[in-house]
């Protein structure tokens, strides 16, 4: 590895090399990724959405979210007013549809870190170390991967009670194990290949294997699964705040959902009030996911070979 | 705490299950055996009359076991029930009840006077019986059975309530195995032939959440109701409730949502009833919790010790809004705790009202040295023992009621608007009982349903009814604002001695008015209880009182001894079947909602199911 060999070159240090290096795989990828237009369409959607959570306070001032404040009648009919007609308070629903994507993306990103950081700690854990500690971390792994998912984070929002917190934690703590058994498997075939012996002969020791050769060859996966766990995470969101799990006093397409669905929102016919909701909860969760399929085929190299 | 999320999951799994119905009504009335079958959204909390206070758990209570006497279908008069006739001395200070000969209860042993003295003496002798009948048996010295058809009561001084004692008659042959301890932690639920009692119905069945299923008592003394069956199904959610009346899987909704009340307008089959009702909600305040000797207890704010800061809070809260937007304007604004229903017992402040102020609720606050910090939020004043520390609330709401839910969010509004901080909690009425007991609460919202009588309702707020400790362990009892005022407590003595019903009334609006005074309450609203029913099926309704009042969850069990099968005799009528017209729009609106919201899970699904498909097949897992 001399540099005398590469006359032509300038002179880089080993940072700089790998900083380049990166550099044009980054853009290999991005130009991988704009190829596929569902990714591209997925990417935009999701553009809309993180616009509308940043800027909600400028849309819509948060005074528009106090009941005591609300101006409109009892479930009105969309209106030049209230495009989306007004909730079981008066509130406007287009206020609370744009106020809600802060939640609901608040809380798929948060629990998605959540569940990324146990997911891969324990799947490299458990692909590094063989024998006992392994088997008894895969193990665990398919326990959780079993229990079924609903209950047990009903279960568990009803014990730690209902919060914002609570709510990320519950999805992160229950959405781990398919992240696990992932990059656990990606860990066993990167623990084959010869470098990883070498470094083991040369005497690294286990952090130093993990952290500097397994995670970087596991990290394009984990980010891959990370994109889709966000859209499961934001269902379980509204799922649970459907089912009254979630903080009932903050603004998300889930509370709304139980709100209209508790008020006789179905029953008077007011679909403004169901729908705007539902619809973004399908959206973003379709954009996520289209993001997520692209990434995973530019990403994973066994996805590319097809 | 499980029980809100279980009942709302199994909500979730009934809509999917839509076509489901355990009622059995819906084959019609014209089965061998008639089922009326009523939609409520409340379960009963127990079924053992000394532990329940769900008003649905004492429906359950008047249908199986009968009082003394009874409050009268028409005014609240009092009428004979299980004594057919009582006698009062010149002195008035004892009293002989007659007890109708022949009385068996439903498991065919005969009902004599001592199961009377024995219940009666049960309460008085007991504590934890105490809690929920002994504002009836306070003014009583002693009960005996002097044979097996007459009753005689001792009382400490001449008595205005001793027609009116609300204590469920129980069989001694059963209760008397279940003792002291014992009582505490019985649930009573039926047996194979039911829970023994002599009301026109039976306890046979109860299936936690879901239904309570009552048979006729063919035992019963009196006239035998038409209806055989009679089965309570619980609804997690009001749009089901709703639904299923439309669909006729039930005959009679209760406390209806005003939003679902509306769309049953024009329903084909369905007659709605906006009833007065003898009920209110108030938001609470923990005025300084202690147990019944004045040991304190709990960790309730210091700030709402002082009366100042609780009007302030009052001029705060804008009843009138409450009503509007709650309540849809099914109701009134309330002020004290008895009903205007009773017209003649009610308080009515009139020009002294805590108007809806801020601007002086803040000023009542900045008087009495409760200043914003730098933050907006005010603190306790300065050189008090708390001094600094925020006026911040915790605001309790009940999970199985929208109301409750829509108060709390609309009073912790007006709050932040004068600088108080309030957080907010939603926990389930079990829950918040045991809260309230042990005096573990700021604020919280529920409400009441008031007696005819008012000696129940204004006895929650004396001194002796706070919580009490009983071998280590602190026992909620009535009062749970923890009020305790000498005043109060001296005028509660006396009204129970009055005699002279307008004197009476004038101590209990007296009563009331130290009450609005001192606010352990603010009386949020009066609401209606919004009833609808199957007036194609069943007719023989009697409200209480005449002509508007609620047609079940009544004083007494009038309605269900009348309801009888629509004949074809009433449709000759033709009050029904022109109601069918309107009825088209609202379902077509329904459809086309359903349709919609639907299509758009659909459509998301196929997108996802198609995502899935294209998905190569050996990328995960």
């Amino acid at each position: 590895m001399s540099v005398d060999q590469e006359r032509d070159a300038p002179v880089l240090s080993a940072r700089q090399v790998t900083r380049a290096r990166r550099r044009a795989s980054a853009g290999r990828s991005w130009r991988a990724f704009r190829s596929q237009r569902t990714g591209l369409a997925g990417l935009a959607v999701l553009g809309v959405f993180v616009l509308l959570a940043v800027f909600a306070p400028l849309l819509f001032s948060p005074d528009e979210l106090k009941v005591t404040e609300a101006l409109g009648g009892v479930l009105d009919p969309p209106s030049a007013r209230f495009p989306l007609g007004t909730d079981e308070s008066g509130r406007s629903v287009l206020a609370l549809v744009v106020w809600g994507t802060r939640v609901s993306l608040v809380v798929g990103v948060a629990a998605t870190v959540i569940s990324m950081v146990i997911g891969t700690l324990v799947g490299i854990a458990s692909g590094h170390f063989g024998g006992m500690a392994g088997g008894a971390l895969e193990r665990l792994t398919d326990w959780f991967l079993v229990i079924p998912f609903l209950p047990l984070a009903i279960a568990l929002a009803t014990v730690l009670g209902s919060s914002l917190l609570n709510v990320i934690v519950v999805i992160g703590v229950t959405s781990w194990p398919g992240t696990a058994r992932l990059v656990r498997a990606q860990t066993l075939s990167v623990e084959a290949r010869p470098y990883l012996e070498r470094a083991r002969v040369l005497g690294g020791g286990h952090w130093h294997q993990m952290t500097r050769h397994v995670l970087p060859n596991v990290m394009p996966l984990v980010l891959a699964n990370t994109t889709l766990t966000v859209a499961i995470a934001i269902l379980s969101e509204t799922t649970l705040s459907f089912l009254g799990l979630g903080d009932p006093f903050r603004v998300s397409w889930g509370s709304m959902l139980d709100n209209a669905f508790a008020s006789g929102a179905i029953s008077s016919g007011a679909w403004w009030y169901l729908l705007p909701p539902g619809l973004c909860v399908v959206a973003i969760v379709l954009a996520f996911t289209l993001v997520g399929r692209a990434l995973e085929n530019v990403l994973d190299p066994r996805a590319r070979e097809r | 705490m499980p029980r809100p999320a279980l009942s709302a999951a199994a909500a979730v799994v009934l809509l999917a299950l839509l076509p489901l119905g355990t009622g059995g009504s819906a084959t019609g009335a014209e089965d061998e055996r008639t089922t009326f079958t009523v939609g409520m959204s409340q379960d009963v909390d127990s079924l053992n009359p000394f532990t329940g206070i769900v008003s649905s758990a004492y429906e359950m209570y008047q249908l199986n076991y009968d009082t003394l006497t009874d409050y009268g279908q028409a005014d609240f008069a009092a009428e004979p029930s299980l004594a057919e006739s009582w006698e009062v001395s010149d002195d008035g200070l004892t009293w002989t009840y007659t007890i109708r000969s022949g009385v068996l209860w439903s498991d065919g042993e005969p009902l004599t006077a001592r199961d009377v003295a024995y219940t009666f003496n049960r309460v008085m002798k007991g504590k934890y019986e105490q809690t929920n009948f002994g504002s009836y048996v306070g003014q009583i010295a002693s009960v005996e059975a002097t044979d097996d058809q007459t009753v005689v009561m001792r009382v400490k001084a001449p008595s205005p309530t001793m027609l009116h004692l609300f204590v469920y008659i129980l069989p001694e042959h059963i209760w008397r195995d279940i003792d002291a301890k014992d009582v505490t932690d019985f649930t009573n639920e039926p047996g194979p032939d039911g829970i023994v009692g002599s009301g026109p119905f039976v306890v046979k069945e109860h299936k936690k959440g879901q239904f309570i299923r009552l048979e006729r008592n063919e035992n019963y003394w009196g006239e035998k109701p038409a209806i055989q069956n009679l089965v309570f199904r619980i609804f997690t959610n009001e749009d089901s409730l709703a639904q299923a009346l439309r669909r006729g899987e039930i005959d009679f909704a209760d406390d209806l949502g005003s939003n679902v009340f509306e769309s049953l307008e024009g329903a084909e089959g369905v007659t709605q009833f906006p009833a007065t009702y003898s009920g209110f909600d108030e938001i609470a305040f923990n005025v300084g919790a202690a147990l019944d000797d004045g040991t304190p207890i709990g960790d309730g704010h210091p700030a709402l010790k002082d009366q100042r800061v609780r009007v302030a809070i009052s001029h705060a809260i804008d009843t009138e809004a409450l009503v509007e937007r709650v309540l849809g304007g099914h109701g009134t604004p309330g002020t004290s705790v008895i009903p205007p229903l009773y017209q003649d017992l009610h308080y009515d402040p009139g020009a002294s009202a805590y108007a809806f102020d801020p601007a002086e609720a803040a000023r009542l606050l900045d008087e009495a040295g409760y200043t914003e910090g730098p933050d907006g939020i005010r603190t306790m004043p300065a050189g008090g023992e708390d001094a600094g520390r925020k006026l911040s609330f915790r605001l309790l709401g009940r999970a199985s009621s929208q109301t409750s839910q829509q108060s709390v969010q609309f009073v912790a509004g007006w709050l932040e608007d004068i600088g108080i901080e309030v957080k907010p909690k939603i926990v389930s009425e079990d829950a918040l009982t045991e809260i309230i007991g042990e005096g573990t609460f700021d604020m919280f919202e529920w409400g009441w349903v008031v007696e005819p009588d008012p000696d129940y309702q204004l006895s929650t707020f004396t001194c002796a009814n706070r919580s009490y400790k009983d071998g280590g362990s602190v026992f909620a009892n009535l009062s749970d604002s923890f009020f305790c005022d000498e005043e109060y407590d001296a005028l509660y003595a006396q009204q129970k001695e009055q005699i002279d019903p307008a004197e009476r009334a004038g101590t209990v609006k007296e009563m009331q008015r130290i009450l609005y005074e001192q606010a352990p309450y603010v009386v949020t609203f009066y609401y209606d209880n919004l009833e609808a029913y199957r007036s194609d099926r069943f007719t023989g309704f009697t409200p209480q009182p005449e002509p508007d009042g609620s047609l079940l969850f009544q004083y007494g069990t009038h309605s269900y001894r009348s309801i009888r099968p629509v004949t074809a005799e009433d449709r000759a009528d033709g009050k029904e079947g022109t109601k069918a017209a309107d009825d088209d729009a609202t379902s077509s609106g329904l459809l086309t909602t359903a349709a919609v919201v639907g299509g758009g899970l659909l459509a998301g699904g196929l997108v996802l199911v198609a995502l899935r498909r294209r998905r190569p097949e050996h990328d995960v897992e």
